[in-house]
């Protein structure tokens, strides 16, 4: 089981193995559910949502610096 | 048990922890909707009648307000202010304007560097140089922003200015002022600011009440094209410093920012709002309204003026920037 994560921004991107879930994949990566979104097919995925093996997904952060 | 969402029971696909919900797309959209309309409502922000000038970055919040208040039928323009920060500021305007351009829109364009001559990276220059001496420069982007954003409004006959200070915002910002006890910021803090004088514009942060999550969720759901790279000056800059404080607080207990913004807004804003007792004036330069200084003999000159004397006609070439581009 192989997921492929963009993270952006900077632009970066990593493959991560032995994940079941988006849970998984974020607590793997080490970044928090409440500050990014994960897309995936253009749709956003809740942290329950199950991941195939090869998916590819974006880890979009969502923390900006001032409006 | 596969979570359901809290309006219609279909298949969720954003979780909003601090209210204990999930949404699915229609929902959420709606979600966002009747947040800004609770804020314009609860704060009397916006009359059916006013017209609105919504200050755009290109970035997700900001694209997201003027969606949002379109939506709701509010007469609104846009406006773009260019900070001269190469690809970046390109790109942002860029987004801005298709953005304009696919709901028939007007957009105005503001650029720094050709109205008042200077460029954001050419302030981070003289703040590397002056040390802790000197305004940053996301300070002086963030002057130079009020300081032209009411004067567009003033000059173009606009009731209000909009901004996109989302929840987040407003939380990092409280936290940052609390830990300094500045109370004269705080005192100003506030979801709405009422045109008190002549040459005041009122101003409005109509998603006080929207995660910055949420409002990105809301530009993927509705195909908003928006600036996702960072700003190349803000990097570790101390409002980010204060999020990542706050969202770690937040991971561990859903609702803190909530609770600490909106505690302050009910709570103890108003009390802090009666003992400000700042004196305004007219700036002696360009006659905008400032704070009077101390001295009754002393000509008023605001912020703005002071910034721009120091960057124009100081030492200001531009440090060289690491642009980041989109993938």
């Amino acid at each position: 089981m192989l997921v492929t994560a963009r993270l952006r921004p900077p632009d970066r991107t990593v493959e991560v193995a032995d994940v079941e879930r988006v849970a998984d994949l974020l607590a793997k990566l080490e970044v928090l559910q409440g500050t990014v979104l994960v897309i995936r097919d253009g749709d956003l995925l809740t942290s329950q949502d199950r991941l195939r093996d090869g998916d590819s997904v974006e880890v979009r952060f969502a923390i900006s610096g001032g409006a | 048990m596969a979570m359901r969402c809290k309006r219609c029971r279909g298949p969720v696909v954003i979780e909003v922890r601090r209210h204990n919900a999930a949404f699915c797309r229609d929902c959420f959209v709606h979600y966002a909707g009747q947040q800004v309309t609770r804020a314009i409502a609860k704060h009397h922000m916006l009359a059916p009648t006013d017209r609105i000038l919504v200050a755009v970055s290109g970035g997700k919040d900001s694209l997201a307000l003027w969606d949002i208040l379109l939506g709701l039928g509010y007469q609104t323009d846009g406006l773009y202010l260019s900070l001269g920060i190469g690809a970046y500021s390109e790109r942002s305007k860029q987004l801005c304007e298709r953005f304009a351009a696919a709901r028939g829109a007007t957009l105005i364009v503001h650029d720094l560097a050709n109205e008042q001559g200077y460029t954001i990276p050419q302030a981070a220059a003289q703040a590397a140089r002056a040390g802790t001496a000197g305004r940053s420069s996301c300070g002086v982007c963030g002057l130079s922003k009020r300081y032209i954003f009411n004067k567009a409004a003033l000059d173009g006959g606009y009731d209000v200015i909009a901004t996109g200070h989302n929840l987040d915002d407003e939380a990092a910002v409280l936290f940052g002022n609390t830990l300094r006890w500045d109370t004269e910021s705080m005192a100003r803090q506030y979801p709405v600011l009422e045109a008190t004088r002549p040459g005041l514009v009122k101003k409005v942060k109509p998603l006080y009440r929207l995660a910055e999550r949420e409002t990105a969720a809301y530009c993927v759901l509705k195909a908003i094209d928006y600036v996702i790279e960072e700003c190349p000056l803000v990097a570790g800059n101390t409002q980010m410093r204060h999020k990542e404080t706050l969202n770690q607080m937040e991971e561990a207990s859903p609702g803190t920012k909530h609770n600490f913004l909106f505690g302050y807004l009910d709570r103890a804003a108003a009390l802090l709002r009666r003992a400000d007792g700042a004196e305004l004036a007219e700036c002696s330069r360009c006659g905008m309204v400032t704070q009077a200084p101390d001295d009754p003999a002393e000509a008023p000159v605001c912020a703005f003026c002071r910034t721009r004397a120091r960057l124009v006609d100081g030492d200001a070439r531009p440090l060289p920037i690491t642009e980041v581009r989109a993938g």
